[in-house]
């Protein structure tokens, strides 16, 4: 994946969405191989299992030891109450740059200070609930990664069944190292937001990665990224970092 | 002190100790659970059996931990309510006012900060989680849900902050302060004086003001901080009598 040479704005929003749409491709066979696990163990007239989960592990280690770009983490977190042997599991595994991926250990007991209560995170429930694809962040992986992160999440249905989801992680750091020569080269200061407008990758000081934006953008100024929950500003000028206190939050 | 050799000398196993107290009073290591053979556990520390040894007749001596002879014998922890109120306690006292006002001070710092930042950043989303962890505080009916749910509202601020620094911070912090503040019969504050700050400062963050979350959130943290020095001065009085300084 090597950058366009772009000065468009809208040409930079079209190569971001097309990274996405790799992460989501290998999703996509991630979920395929999920759904047929449930489908043998119906098949086979026996509950599901973490036995059953663990068979997208390969697909996963294969993933993540590749020529990968962005995404450290990867896996498949499964709806609560759904397995025989465990209330909850994530078969999640993550990597450092140079090392072995190594299966992500996260507390899942709900007595504790720590506990990961995937059911109730963005990237979790969202998907359940839209059935759509989605990408949540970046926010704080508090318990998990203990990072700041970006996750795309694709939910798993089985003839009616929720099975949980399969997602990748994208640290926001490793997102911004890639995008920020891109978005300076544009001639203008440029932010790179969520819906909720809170910023991705920006190249002005004054709306850092996490910071809010409000008010608004020159229409001229917004260019959705496709498929994506994303636009791309720019020029910035016109935008406000939220030390600004007009919006309220709710 | 950074270059104090780390040998097997005195101090190693109450080093040891305190980390396996600190896992056992936060529910790590559960009541009644087994600890590996000696052996296992000295590797798995990187310590000598020696060493070893020395940290679990500390944590005996603590009440922490119970070892029986024999078939099935072996080492369990031993993590009552009453043996962790013991241990809370305990801390309490062993913690000079010095202790508590420094571990005050990092929380009013901290914890302040994050409101603050929580103000300028948080989304929709966030504000509802906070609303909701301040809501099953209030309606937690055991003094172990309010300790976590109150060391969970901190920590969720400082993830509403969008600052991975300061939730892990905060976490440490939750970690020595929750064991002090909510120990059975000796709460340091009334549940509903807790609630009814974190309230307001959920307030604060959701209107947007910055200096008002920061404000309520470092006093809130002070009157914690006064309580536990009171409690501190308080067991040192009755203590004082029985005990040969």
């Amino acid at each position: 994946m090597t950058l366009p040479s772009t000065q468009r704005p809208v040409d930079l929003a079209a190569w971001i969405a097309g990274a996405a749409e790799d992460v989501f491709a290998s999703l996509e066979s991630l979920r395929g191989t999920m759904v047929a696990c449930h489908r043998a163990a119906v098949a086979r007239g026996e509950p599901l299992t973490c036995r059953d989960i663990a068979e997208v592990r390969p697909i996963v280690l294969d993933w993540l030891g590749g020529d990968r770009d962005l995404v450290v983490g990867a896996g498949m977190i499964v709806a609560p109450g759904l397995l025989a042997d465990q209330p909850r599991r994530l078969e999640w595994w993550h990597s450092a740059p140079g090392c072995d991926p190594v299966f992500l250990d996260v507390d899942l007991d709900p007595e504790s200070l720590e506990f990961y209560d995937y059911a109730r995170a963005e990237w979790f429930r969202l998907p359940r609930e839209t059935g759509a694809r989605h990408v949540a962040g970046p926010y704080v992986d508090f318990g998990g990664t203990d990072r700041y992160m970006l996750t795309l999440t694709l939910p798993v249905r089985s003839d009616g069944v929720f099975l949980g989801v399969v997602g990748a992680d994208v640290p926001a750091g490793l997102l911004e190292a890639r995008l920020l020569p891109a978005l300076a080269a544009l001639g203008a200061d440029a932010a790179l937001v969520n819906t909720g407008r809170r910023v991705i990758v920006s190249t002005s000081a004054g709306a850092p990665s996490g910071s809010l934006l409000t008010g608004a953008a020159e229409p001229g100024a917004v260019h959705p990224v496709p498929g994506l929950p994303w636009l791309l500003l720019c020029p910035l000028e016109s935008a406000r970092s939220s030390a600004v206190r007009s919006a309220a939050p709710v | 002190m950074v270059f104090a050799p780390l040998d097997d000398g005195a101090g190693r196993g109450e080093a040891v100790a305190r980390r396996l107290a600190k896992a056992i009073s936060l529910g790590l290591i559960s009541d009644g659970e087994q600890l590996p053979s000696e052996s296992e556990l000295a590797t798995a520390l990187n310590v000598s059996t020696v060493t070893l040894r020395e940290a679990l007749s500390s944590l005996r001596s603590q009440g922490l931990v119970e070892t029986r002879r024999g078939r099935g014998g072996g080492s369990f922890v031993r993590a009552s309510p009453t043996a962790l109120a013991d241990r809370a306690l305990a801390r309490i006292l062993e913690s000079a006012t010095t202790d508590l006002r420094e571990l005050g001070d990092v929380h009013a710092a901290v914890s302040g900060a994050a409101a603050r930042l929580a103000a300028e950043r948080a989304a929709p989303d966030n504000v509802a989680r906070l609303r909701e962890v301040v809501d099953r505080f209030n309606a937690a009916d055991s003094v172990e849900a309010r300790r976590r749910l109150d060391g969970r509202y901190y920590i969720e601020v400082a993830a509403a902050a969008q600052s991975v620094r300061l939730t892990t911070q905060e976490f440490d912090i939750q970690a020595e302060v929750g064991a002090m503040a909510w120990i059975p019969a000796r709460t340091a504050l009334a549940p509903a004086a807790v609630a009814a700050a974190h309230h307001a400062a959920v307030a604060a963050i959701a209107r947007r003001d910055a200096e008002q979350a920061r404000a309520l959130t470092e006093r809130h943290v002070e009157a914690l901080t006064q309580r536990l020095i009171e409690i501190h001065v308080d067991l040192a009085r009755t203590a004082g009598g029985t005990r040969v300084p």
